[in-house]
């Protein structure tokens, strides 16, 4: 059993669009699954999105005490990126399309993922106008980055 | 009565327009009249006095910056420092101990002053150095960040808490303490500028400077100190005499100028302090004018019923 974490707009679900923003995404999507299926979705609203700072170690902390293990995430900041490492927490890539979290998962269950462990932008990245849902996700970086043991 | 020495803050806004060139030239020619000088580089990120007095960095200590340590035998892993973090500095999900976010942490040890079991620890790391020494009969009190560090203002405030001590224990050793700054109008500059007795801002006949001297000038009325601006280079392609009647009619107050000279280049470039009375350079444009700004704040002190001794 592994809960993944998707960050999302609005309320979340998996019906709800995957959000590129991570530290300052509206919430998170918590999905368990077990043997390959999905067996609970639970959604927790984001309190660090309005953050005046450290909006990526915040959320980076919800999503650990959610019991998260493994999250799919657009843009990650260096904060963020550090953090989530700290707490062990596998990070994977969204695909750079508009998705929905159902998509992500069926794509993640497929093992086409793939898997990140350093920043792909730069602090402050989500905080600027214009960051809407309609803006594509993920550049690809951190691929074949190596493992994240080293950490 | 006890002596006080007067601190004189060279700061000017915008980066090469002389503020070192006029703090140890000041410097030089305090000493030459007789004064027991401290000159103070507060420009901590390119500590270059020390290079255009021909001095080296000698008596290193280190500057100390906090940062914490949580010793897990006492930490009962409640989460009040992670809370209570301003900087969201402490990342702590239930059940766990704490974990330090060295690259946001602002040092501010409440964390520290907080926790209920005192597990976390004053644990501390290199931020820079400071370094004294005496050449040409000055004294010199150098403040050096360590590259990659991003804290200037700790290195700036270990600078003033030695000022401090100075002033307190030996007031009687300095008749002139002269503080140079680095470019800008932060912090850093903000702190050295406070604990001036008056400002001398150095710019030059450039847009650039007369926008960041504007910029300093502000800084320094809202701490309410009494300030002069230098223009250096000031026959800069013939923009002195427009430069300098833009600047009184916006009721800047001016100390002088000193001309482009070929000879503050050549002294520059060889690492010679312009004021040094040893060295061939006491017939050029530069000395001369040097020597008329100094007259001019001689008269400014005494204006300001500030007594230089010595």
């Amino acid at each position: 059993m592994v809960i993944l974490a998707v960050p999302t707009f609005g309320n979340g679900g998996l019906n709800e669009l995957l959000n590129p923003r991570f530290g300052r995404c509206d919430s998170f999507t918590f999905i368990t699954i077990e043997k390959g299926n999905i067996k609970e979705v639970r959604t927790v609203s984001n309190s660090a999105s309005g953050a005046m700072g450290g909006a990526g170690i915040q959320a980076a902390q919800i999503v650990g005490n959610n019991g998260a293990k493994e999250l799919i995430a657009g843009f990650l900041g260096p904060n963020a990126a550090q953090s989530l490492n700290a707490l062990n927490i596998k990070i994977y890539q969204a695909p750079n399309q508009q998705m929905t979290v159902k998509q992500c998962i069926e794509l993640y269950l497929q093992g086409k993922l793939l898997e990140m462990n350093s920043a792909n932008v730069g602090a402050h990245y989500g905080m600027g106008p214009g960051m809407g849902g309609g803006r594509g996700m993920g550049r690809g970086a951190g691929r074949g980055m190596g493992r994240r043991d080293q950490f | 009565m006890p002596k006080k020495a007067i601190i004189i803050c060279v700061t000017g806004g915008k980066g090469g327009t002389g503020k070192t060139f006029v703090a140890v030239n000041l410097a030089i020619m305090f000493k030459n009249n007789g004064n027991d000088v401290l000159l103070i580089d507060g420009d901590v990120e390119n500590p270059n006095t020390y290079l255009l007095m021909g001095a080296q960095l000698e008596n290193k200590k280190e500057v100390p910056y906090f940062i914490p340590k949580i010793v897990e035998e006492k930490c009962t892993k409640c989460g009040l420092c992670a809370q209570n973090c301003v900087a969201h500095a402490l990342l702590h999900i239930e059940n766990s101990f704490p974990i330090p976010m060295l690259t946001v942490c602002t040092g501010c040890k409440l964390c520290y002053k907080i926790c209920p079991e005192e597990a976390i620890e004053a644990d501390s790391k290199v931020m820079g150095w400071i370094y004294k020494t005496k050449i040409k009969n000055i004294s010199l009190l150098i403040g050096e960040l360590k590259p990659s560090e991003a804290r200037s203002a700790t290195i700036v405030e270990a600078l003033m808490e030695d000022l401090d001590e100075i002033i307190r224990n030996e007031p009687e050793k300095f008749d002139i303490i002269i503080l140079d700054t680095a470019p800008g109008a932060h912090c850093d500059v903000e702190l050295l500028i406070s604990k001036a007795d008056i400002v001398i801002p150095v710019t030059e006949p450039t847009k650039f400077g007369k926008i960041d001297l504007t910029r300093i000038i502000e800084l320094i009325d809202l701490i309410k100190k009494d300030y002069r601006t230098i223009v250096n280079r000031s026959s800069l392609l013939g923009f002195r005499d427009e430069f300098l009647k833009n600047l009184k009619e916006n009721n800047i107050h001016i100390l002088g100028d000193i001309p482009f000279d070929e000879d503050i280049v050549s002294s520059y470039c060889q690492g010679l302090p312009l004021m040094d009375q040893s060295n061939k350079f006491k017939h050029s444009k530069g000395y001369k004018a040097f020597k008329i700004i100094f007259k001019e704040l001689d008269n400014w002190l005494i204006s300001k019923q500030i007594e230089i001794t010595g």
